[in-house]
């Protein structure tokens, strides 16, 4: 198995679907598609992680690529449908920018990235591809956390960040130990909560279709 | 004798939980408890006060985190200082408390605020006087903003925002020393401070003089002063007045005199022109003022500067070798220390009783207040007098010693010194003249004549636990002013150890022999000659003019039918000549706005508001925070309020930091 995966680049596939589910967010609309996206983006994180364990035979990463698969892929997007089946008419992410121009931009980001790591980074894990591909994927998530006002996309664009500084993380060191790895999880799952909790509330208090994070200027002192 | 320390620390906490427990009930009790553990406290004082250095509790953590406490004869008499007051002002607490809104709190607050600052006066190293000494100012915080329906929070800001600059010098000093020194621990220091060079000696001078000046309230760092001590509980401001303040005193003398040593001879020079000017602006400004605690706050500051003429005599006269006298100097600075805590927290008392029974604070609307609170009367007559420094009561002997030690200093070598402590005498002579007006307006205002307004007629005697208090204040008062031989030979220990000389207080029976300067005081005699004197002046009266009638009149009411008693003196009047004299000190704002009917004869009415904007808040404060105010608003227009533009702001810097650092 590792010959044919080493053979067909199995690795760097996989990473570039993590680029690419991170892209094609600014491309959708529908919220229930980010969410979709954001299952696969997990789904293809925990698949590297398995390839890598498959590579290199440790056994904690098939643990942190199960726990990934069942807590990104599976739990979350539950929990975030649940939430947008609570907010009811909330269907559409409202934007700052045009899809185009939020693609060039995402595309301008990736540029950067590539040029500026691509000289003088010692990669101690496997790769410095997905390196790169991580910090990409960081910035994409933050720049969605921007420019859409919803506050259930500042929690998707949480999310993509948090699978980028998961997929640095690991290609610097080979996946860190898996009490590590547990308490993030854990961590994440309670930000979600208590960002959904939160989002329920904003969106009472000020009596808005999308919790549009917009209301929150007028809290300045 | 370290029993009694944990005897007392266990009473304070004690009567902090109990008073917590019983918050609305039976809140006497918890005081009860804090005034026993003043009693503990005080007895510990004396006992420091008369052994050598003892360390008394060290609790280490980790090797940074090490609590030391360790007394000697300078905190002693600090202990003392702080258990007296405390011990009056728990008495007066039981009946001043009674139907307060959230006293239990209020108690609470107070037990640890004494604590802490016992425990500031006990620190052995850097780490726990730091703990301590922001435990104090936070406390004391709590305690200004503590009455919610007065403008205490403006009161309570400004006192904490010069608090903090106060302690960023104090760190940056220890953290000095600890850099230069390498210990921790005060005894340490003090052994290694000798090595310092003289820039780095110079810079720990200045950084205590404003870091604990500011606690202490020096002119021009005494601006929270006049604010915090009207806004607390007048039983609080008692004890910040009285004590809290000389907590800022304990720090300069630790750190200058007894850690720094003799230093060179402007260092003294320049406590003295500080002392001489603390002394002459505060009490000035005490004498025009109408609010009472306002006034008594004013007056601290005035003392603090009498307290630090001594110790800044002192210290001229240590960097001339003039030891004995230095001693001299050292008492009256200490022995002023003790005198106004006594005064003050008595005068603080009887003007929270004023307070308490007439609803108000404005001079203006007391009046006749004698006839219906007549010990409260007795008792303020009694401050006011020690505080005007007139004989046979503790305020004369003090100034009378600084007096001595000031104009002592002619015998100094270098020029500076024999210039700067004569003008220090006059100013102590003016500022000594200025608290007499002030303080005959600040009783005959609200004690004599008629009620003002209706506050002053509804006026009640306090209760029996709130005089109580207040006469044991009093009568210290007396027996400090007429025992000072005793007084001194109590505390010589604490000046010896700061004066670096074993010497003992050339005194006798109630008489001070100062042999350097050739001038003797026996109070008891003064007392014995001023009653003689009196009896023979009635006799003789009563031999010459003989029996006299009492009859009563009307008073002359220059042809107006009826006399009001808006038709009275008032505070405002009294000070007037002061604020035409020094019209250029107090720049005070006069606005006559006259309307006419038919000018220029017939007047219909006249307004006129006088205003007095202390100097210090127009020309050095208000500038600072406009200054401050104006780059805030420049940078305010980073915070949008909009959480995109934040993280806009991260992803920017990041995509920066990418593009240029790698």
């Amino acid at each position: 198995m590792k010959d044919w995966m080493d053979l067909l680049y199995v690795m760097d596939f996989v990473s570039i679907g993590i680029l690419i589910t991170a892209i094609s967010i600014n491309s959708l609309s529908q919220i229930e598609a980010w969410i979709k996206a954001y299952m696969i983006n997990s789904w293809l994180l925990s698949l590297l992680i398995f390839f890598v364990a498959v590579k290199n035979p440790e056994h904690h990463l098939y643990v942190a690529s199960t726990l990934t698969f069942a807590s990104k892929g599976v739990l979350l997007p539950f929990f975030l449908k649940s939430i947008v089946k609570q907010m009811k008419k909330v269907q559409v992410v409202e934007t700052y920018l045009s899809t185009s121009l939020s693609l060039i931009i995402s595309g301008i980001i990736i540029a950067i990235v590539y040029v500026s790591l691509g000289k003088g980074i010692f990669v101690t894990g496997f790769s410095s591809f997905v390196l790169k591909i991580s910090v990409a994927v960081i910035l994409i998530g933050l720049f969605i956390m921007i420019t859409r006002r919803s506050a259930i996309a500042q929690i998707l664009g949480l999310l993509f960040m948090e699978n980028g500084v998961f997929l640095a993380g690991f290609s610097l060191t080979f996946g860190m130990p898996s009490i590590v790895e547990l308490g993030v999880v854990f961590d994440l799952l309670m930000i979600v909560i208590i960002m959904g909790v939160f989002m329920v509330q904003i969106k009472q208090k000020f009596s808005s279709d999308a919790a549009d994070m917009d209301q929150l200027t007028n809290l300045k002192g | 004798m370290i029993s009694f320390f944990y005897l007392g620390i266990i009473l304070f906490l004690a009567g902090a939980i109990a008073s917590l427990i019983f918050n609305q009930r039976a809140n006497g009790f918890a005081y009860i408890l804090t005034s026993t553990g003043a009693v503990c406290f005080a007895i510990f004082g004396v006992l420091l006060l008369s052994s050598p250095p003892v360390s008394i509790l060290s609790i280490s953590t980790t090797p940074i985190l090490e609590f030391v406490f360790r007394g000697d004869t300078i905190s002693g008499f600090f202990i003392l200082v702080i258990s007296v007051v405390t011990f009056s002002v728990s008495i007066y607490s039981i009946g001043y408390t009674k139907g307060m809104a959230n006293k239990g709190i209020l108690g609470f607050l107070l037990s640890i605020f004494i604590i802490s600052m016992y425990a500031v006066v006990l620190s052995g190293n850097i780490i726990t006087f730091l703990i301590s000494w922001e435990t104090m100012s936070i406390v004391s915080y709590f305690l200004v903003v503590f009455d919610t329906q007065e403008k205490s929070a403006k009161a309570g800001f400004i006192y904490g925002l010069m608090t903090h600059v106060g302690v960023v010098f104090i760190i940056v000093l220890f953290l000095i020393l600890y850099k230069y020194t390498g210990h921790m621990d005060f005894a340490g220091i003090k052994a290694a401070a000798g090595n310092l060079p003289d820039a780095v000696k110079t810079i720990i001078f200045i950084f205590a003089i404003i870091g604990f000046g500011t606690k202490a309230g020096i002119v021009p760092l005494h601006t929270w002063l006049p604010e915090a001590h009207p806004a607390a509980p007048s039983n609080i401001s008692s004890l910040m007045s009285g004590v809290m303040i000389k907590v800022g005193i304990y720090g300069i003398l630790r750190i200058v005199v007894d850690i720094l040593g003799v230093g060179p001879e402007w260092w003294g020079t320049a406590i003295i022109i500080i002392g001489a000017v603390t002394s002459v602006l505060g009490i000035m400004y005490a004498t025009v003022e109408r609010d009472i605690k306002r006034l008594l706050a004013y007056c601290s500051v005035e003392n603090i500067g009498i307290i630090l003429l001594g110790i800044g005599t002192s210290m001229v006269l240590a960097s001339n070798g003039l030891y004995k006298l230095s001693a001299i100097a050292m008492t009256a600075g200490l022995y002023h220390t003790l005198n106004h805590a006594v005064y003050k927290g008595l005068l603080f008392l009887s003007a929270g009783s004023l307070v308490h029974s007439t609803h108000t604070k404005n001079l203006e609307e007391m009046g006749g207040l004698i006839k219906l609170m007549p010990y409260t009367a007795f008792f303020f007559l009694i401050g006011s007098v020690s505080i005007c420094a007139l004989p046979f009561f503790n305020g004369f002997v003090s100034e009378w010693l600084t007096y001595q030690s000031l104009l002592s200093n002619f015998q100094a070598m270098s020029a500076t010194a024999k210039v700067a402590a004569p003008l220090g005498g006059a100013a102590l002579a003016f500022s000594g003249a200025l608290a007499v007006a002030c303080f005959v307006k600040a009783f005959g205002i609200p004690f004599l004549g008629l009620p003002r307004s209706h506050h002053a007629t509804g006026a009640k005697e306090s209760s029996l636990p709130m005089l109580v208090g207040m006469a044991i204040l009093a009568l210290l008062c007396l027996v400090l002013g007429i025992f000072p031989g005793h007084t001194i030979k109590l505390f010589s220990p604490a000046v010896s150890s700061l004066a670096g000389i074993e010497y003992v207080f050339p005194s006798g029976k109630g008489v001070i022999h100062l042999s350097k300067t050739a001038a003797d005081l026996s109070p008891l005699a003064i007392l014995v000659a001023m009653i003689a004197i009196f009896m023979a002046a009635v006799v003789l009266i009563r031999i010459i003019g003989g029996k006299s009638k009492t009859s009563y009149r009307d008073s002359w009411d220059c042809g107006i039918s009826s006399l009001t008693p808006r038709m009275q003196y008032t505070a405002t009047a009294h000070t007037n000549p002061f604020r035409r004299i020094f019209e250029k000190v107090y720049l005070p704002i006069r606005n006559v706005n006259s309307i006419y009917i038919l000018k220029p004869l017939f007047l219909k009415s006249i307004s006129y508001t006088n205003e007095i904007v202390p100097s210090f808040d127009k020309y050095l404060y208000n500038p600072i925070t406009d200054f401050i105010y104006s780059i805030s608003r420049k940078v305010k227009l980073l915070q949008s309020g909009s959480i995109h533009l934040y993280l806009g702001y991260i992803l920017i810097t990041l995509l920066l930091l990418l593009l240029f650092w790698f």
